[in-house]
């Protein structure tokens, strides 16, 4: 019985772990690498998107997600579990904003997401998510980019991958990430970086890139308008491409 | 609204806002108190005032404390008026179909010292307001007294002399309303409290 | 028609009521209790619903008893006023509101002042020098508004209530028999034959 305390999620083993949660913790180190860097006026999220044949339409897969208007979010890991904590950003999103008539502040989202997380490591009949989530949002305290884990634990990152290739990439953007690097070389050293672990061809429709850039302004009225996240079209991915090559 | 009697008014100075109220609690024409607060400081530099049902008064009063507490240490930084607003607003609104009989008023300064004033109705329908808001029992003086005294840009003593005086003479034209005031000036770097004389019949 | 008095002086509350237990034009008893003794150093009195009075008042004795028990400190008469007031506003929202009107007398002993606290079966609560409660407020808030002082002692306070009392028994159509008086001080609760 050595595999005794991966039964319930709620036993910790004598040695102080909590079994599944590192299980989980498996799962996203085995799924698609994805990065993060945060720029001095905005910050580029970015991952791979293989389709496991060349049959699948892979124009209608989406795995960065707009989750509010300045919020967007990527994963590594199970898509599936991805799907269900993007439905519960955006309803988060949308519930702040009724009560607020406010877009969340990225920190206050991230929360929500990561107690969603964590609740499901201490429920009855419930496993972990298999993923983990790359949150870049931006409000009027700036740009930030968070890494949420299985576990509910969250921090916040300069620049960072998690996935396959989480090592190697994280090695290859300290030493390109500097403190003054602005969106459009982020988004080259995003996509540099997501090469360097990459099989096959890297095309236009074999990479996801989402990006948020701009500052607050303020309204005649008072009201903040914020920046928006948005997905790069596979026209403006190649464009970078042709750059790189 | 007519049952308890009761006034706020709030108004946009020069860089400063002003809210008051009258200090009256009574059943009908009975007068119970003339120390009734209705009007409650948000955060540093944004006050609520809550005028009409007395008993739906002390429980938003408490309800809007705790959402107030609760959202400086989810946010860690305090709400800002507009924000308080549309929280005002929704709380409203959820009793849509049985209301709390309040018309809550918004005065603040925001984050950049900007003025802030608003009211809404009993289930939460903002007006935003550029120069003064009213509310409670004596809204009609209220609004014919500051229609007639307000003028844009007041400093922060004028203003408080305006409101004070829109305030007292509208109250003195209502049965409901009255037996002293309360009068709050809201500026960057001070809050002026000050409670005033009024007639007591 | 049932009559609560409250009247605060400079260390101590007088909380009166009337013993008549009434239903609709019928006078069924006199020398119905209407107060309870929520614990040392306040009282409540109610008045309106016959049970609801007994039920809601004893509701909150046990629970301030228990808060003193639980905690080992007494409920000062403001954190009791507070206590039975969001009782009362939770359930004038509910299914079936409670209809009683309170007067809560006590004596904040850490803080060495008599409080009164007036409240209405609407749970609208208010901090009072005096306070009344039914018909008899209209005769007597303005007698009271014109002979009390902050600084008043027990022997005037109990003449004030006498002479409140004394105008019931001209003016008001109803019969007034027996009222009861209970004074806290510093020392305790203590009841008063009028």
């Amino acid at each position: 019985m050595a595999d005794r305390y991966s039964f319930s999620l709620t036993t910790f083993s004598p040695s102080g772990k909590l079994v599944q949660i590192e299980y989980a913790l498996n799962v996203v180190s085995q799924g698609v690498t994805s990065i993060g860097i945060k720029a001095t006026n905005g910050i580029v999220i970015a991952t791979e998107k293989k389709a496991v044949s060349t049959l699948i339409d892979d124009s209608s897969l989406e795995k960065v997600s707009v989750i509010s208007k300045n919020i967007g979010m990527v994963y590594s890991g199970m898509g599936p579990d991805y799907r269900v904590l993007v439905n519960k950003a955006r309803k988060a999103a949308q519930a702040y904003k009724r009560v607020y008539m406010e877009e969340p502040p990225t920190a206050i989202l991230v929360k929500e997401i990561a107690s969603v997380m964590q609740e499901f490591t201490q429920s009855g009949g419930v496993r972990p998510f298999g993923v983990s989530l790359l949150i870049a949002g931006f409000d009027e305290s700036g740009p930030w980019l968070y890494q949420v884990d299985p576990s509910g634990s969250y921090w916040p990152w300069k620049a960072t991958a998690i996935g396959k290739n989480m090592v190697n990439a994280k090695t290859f953007l300290e030493k390109r990430y500097n403190e003054e690097i602005e969106l459009e070389d982020a988004i080259h050293t995003a996509i540099l970086t997501l090469k360097e672990g990459f099989e096959g061809q890297m095309t236009e429709n074999t990479i996801e890139i989402g990006v948020i850039t701009g500052s607050p302004t303020v309204q005649e009225d008072g009201v903040v308008v914020l920046p928006e996240f948005r997905k790069l079209s596979p026209n403006e991915i190649k464009d970078y491409l042709a750059n790189i090559a | 609204m007519e049952y308890n009697g009761g006034a706020v008014v709030a108004m946009v100075g020069k860089n400063c806002v002003a809210i008051a109220c009258d200090k009256r609690l009574g059943v009908q024409a009975m007068t119970i108190s003339t120390e009734f607060k209705k009007i409650f400081q948000a955060t540093p530099k944004t006050y609520l005032g809550l005028p009409g049902l007395a008993t739906d008064v002390q429980t938003l009063a408490e309800k809007f404390r705790f959402k107030i507490n609760m959202y400086k240490l989810k946010e860690e930084r305090e709400i800002e008026p507009r924000t308080l607003a549309h929280l005002v607003s929704s709380t409203l609104y959820e009793r849509r179909f049985g209301p709390w009989f309040t018309e809550p008023v918004v005065a603040g300064l925001d984050k950049n010292n900007n003025p802030f004033i608003c009211n809404t109705d009993t289930i939460g329908c903002i007006n935003f307001a550029k120069d003064f808001v009213v509310s409670g029992t004596s809204t009609n003086q209220l609004y014919g007294m500051c229609e007639s005294l307000w003028e844009p840009d007041l400093e922060p003593e004028d203003l408080f002399e305006t409101i004070s005086q829109a305030l007292m003479n509208a109250v003195d034209r209502d049965c409901l309303a009255g037996w002293g005031a309360e009068v709050v000036v809201i500026t960057p770097d001070k809050i002026i409290t000050r409670t005033l004389k009024s007639r007591m019949d | 028609m049932e009559t609560l008095f409250g009247i605060t002086g400079k260390d101590f509350v007088i909380a009166a009521y009337d013993t008549k237990a009434v239903a609709s034009i019928t006078m069924m008893k006199i020398g119905e209790d209407k107060s309870r003794n929520l614990n040392d150093h306040s009282v409540m009195l109610y008045s309106g619903e016959p049970g609801d009075g007994v039920h809601f008042a004893e509701y909150i004795e046990r629970n301030v008893k228990l808060n003193g028990i639980r905690h080992g400190l007494e409920m000062s008469p403001k954190a009791v006023a507070s206590f039975a007031r969001r009782e009362l506003a939770d359930s004038l929202r509910s299914r079936k509101p409670y209809s009683v009107n309170l007067l809560i007398a006590g004596y904040d002993v850490k803080k060495d002042t008599p409080a009164l606290y007036w409240m209405d079966h609407l749970a609208s609560s208010a901090e009072v020098p005096f306070a009344a409660h039914g018909y008899g407020a209209y005769y007597c808030l303005s007698m009271m508004d014109r002979y009390h002082r902050p600084d008043i002692t027990e022997e005037e306070g109990i003449k004030l209530l006498k002479m409140c009392i004394n105008e019931l028994r001209t003016r008001m159509i109803l019969n007034m028999p027996d009222f009861v008086a209970k004074v806290v001080t510093k020392e305790g609760i203590r009841v008063v034959q009028l």
